[in-house]
């Protein structure tokens, strides 16, 4: 197929957000070609309740599926999940599938996502170490918290904190350890970060400011014995390490294609071939200067690239590009964040943090950069507009509670 | 046809803004959220088939709302589901403006014309 030729036959690889998203919106547009979804497992479900709902128990698998089966039949989008990709031949159009059969492709989008991070310390590959990114690693996880569990956590990012917190409920106790003194300063900025730091100890998490340098378990009945760089030792039931992902681009590595701790692709996601798209966590931009962006590992980001990959692939224009945006639940609160917290700025507080709904915007000038909130989403989704509209406003305009953020987006649409 | 129930007054919903009213004021399986969008009235089940969230306190734009706690976003007009997370539609309802009146009318789809 050259770049101007309509597919009739696309190959997703990869049942996650990224890639339902893509055949949603290939669908959408009015693609009418052979459709086909390869991921072995079960049938495509959402992740982020592992950490929280499901993994408490108040969700369970059909909760959380992606598309109910009906989508798939309606769609005409053909599922497979009894064998996975063994090989991508982009030049042939073909994959190659673990079962010996063959599929054709004129467009192939891989949406493989990522692998947890192993541990990179002695002992880091126990058995009760566990790490969470499957409903499996959810499953066997929630097996093995009883109340009274002595839970470990390691890293204090998204998943570390809010496993935290539903072990917490599920009554382990449990203790949290990261080598930042205040995790998530990049992406919630300090005023956030320090609130929802504090906030596990309030809830009778034991935090440590630390690394973890080796764990060792004399029998396989015995606890754990984590030692800390300090050489201070915790003695834990389980472990989770919760210290980020690696991408999984091997099908694109033995495809030949550009990689750089992610599969590199454009603004229409394509790929170093012409046939090849990828997008969602394993996949990395590549901007017209030739500057790669850092890999986003949000799941608006794995949406976001999806439907971009759909529109590459049938040659539409790129997909308008949105700022990042992400959201955390934990001990009973819900973050957003949108735009980016890190450069320095002016900084706005909206309602006060720990009494009700609260914002920190991060502006630049009279422009908003990046903005926060917990349990004020509407205070993101406004700010997202600020900044994709890079609409001027004042501190003022942003700290009282009593403006309406909507009315004030709605009057100076319609003065520009 | 089922009965018409006023659930509010115009200028109750301000442009681009939604409202919750009580399942027991409006005797629906759900609350519902009234929400007010370019000069016409949609009501749908108020909570997101997704989590347990209101869409009165969503964001509306476009002709569809947005779940307050992720993406879910659903037709004003039919409660169809048009974003993931969400994968199940919703409820809508006719309502109707009968002089400064919102009218109600439980279960019953909404046509084209709906103010």
């Amino acid at each position: 197929m050259t770049t101007n030729d309509s597919p009739q036959s696309v190959v997703i690889v990869g049942g996650g957000v990224a890639g339902i998203s893509a055949a949603r919106e290939l669908r959408r547009l009015g693609y009418d070609g052979d459709l086909t979804i390869v991921d072995a497992g079960a049938a495509p479900y959402d992740r982020p309740p592992l950490s929280k709902d499901y993994l408490l128990g108040t969700k369970t698998m059909p909760d959380i599926h992606l598309a109910p089966a009906k989508w798939f039949a309606d769609q005409n989008v053909t599922l497979v999940t009894t064998t996975r990709v063994e090989r991508i031949e982009p030049d042939a159009g073909q994959v190659l599938l673990s079962d010996a059969s063959v599929l054709h492709a004129d467009a192939i989008i891989l949406a493989t996502g990522g692998t947890p991070r192993p541990l990179p310390v002695p002992g880091g590959d126990l058995p009760a170490v566990h790490v969470l990114r499957s409903a499996e690693d959810a499953d066997r996880l929630r097996a093995a918290l009883t109340p009274g569990t002595r839970l470990l956590v390691i890293g204090a990012g998204l998943i570390g904190a809010e496993t935290a917190s539903t072990a917490l409920h599920l009554g382990a106790s449990v203790t949290l350890v990261d080598p930042m003194s205040v995790p998530l300063l990049p992406a919630v900025g300090p005023e956030v970060a320090a609130f929802l730091h504090a906030q596990h100890p309030e809830r009778g998490i034991t935090t440590i400011h630390g690394s973890v340098t080796g764990i060792a378990q004399e029998s396989q009945t015995s606890p754990l014995v984590a030692t800390l760089a300090t050489g201070d030792t915790i003695e834990a039931d389980l472990v989770l390490a919760g210290i980020g992902i690696t991408a999984d681009t091997a099908l694109a590595e033995a495809a030949g294609l550009d990689i750089d701790n992610g599969v590199i692709v454009d603004y229409s996601q394509r790929t170093s071939h012409p046939r090849v798209f990828a997008a969602g966590d394993s996949s990395r931009r590549r901007g017209p200067d030739g500057v790669l962006s850092r890999r986003a590992e949000h799941w608006d980001a794995a949406e976001g690239t999806g439907r971009a990959a759909a529109a590459g692939v049938l040659g539409r224009e790129p997909v308008t590009e949105i700022s990042s945006w992400f959201w955390t639940d934990r001990h009973g609160i819900h973050v957003e964040g949108v735009g980016d917290m890190s450069p320095s700025g002016t900084t706005v507080l909206r309602g006060t943090l720990g009494d009700g709904p609260a914002t920190v915007f991060r502006l630049d000038g009279d422009r908003v950069v990046g903005a926060v909130s917990i349990d004020d989403s509407n205070a993101i989704r406004a700010a997202r507009r600020m900044i994709d509209g890079r609409i001027s406003v004042t501190a003022e305009d942003l700290s009282n509670p009593e403006h309406n953020l909507r009315s004030l987006l709605r009057s100076t649409a319609s003065k520009g | 046809m089922t009965t018409g129930i006023k659930i509010a007054e115009v200028g109750d919903v301000d442009d681009g803004e939604g409202i919750r009213i009580d399942k027991a004021a409006t005797g629906t399986e759900d609350d519902i959220a009234l929400f007010s969008a370019a000069g016409r009235y949609y009501a749908l089940n108020d909570t997101c088939t997704h989590e347990k969230a209101s869409l009165a306190d969503g964001w509306v734009e476009d002709g569809a709302v947005e779940c307050p706690l992720h993406v879910g976003k659903f037709c004003l007009r039919t409660g169809e589901v048009l974003s993931m997370p969400a994968n199940e539609s919703t409820v809508a309802h006719r309502v109707e403006v009968q002089g400064e009146d919102i009218i109600l009318y439980p279960g019953e789809t909404p046509s084209e014309e709906t103010e």
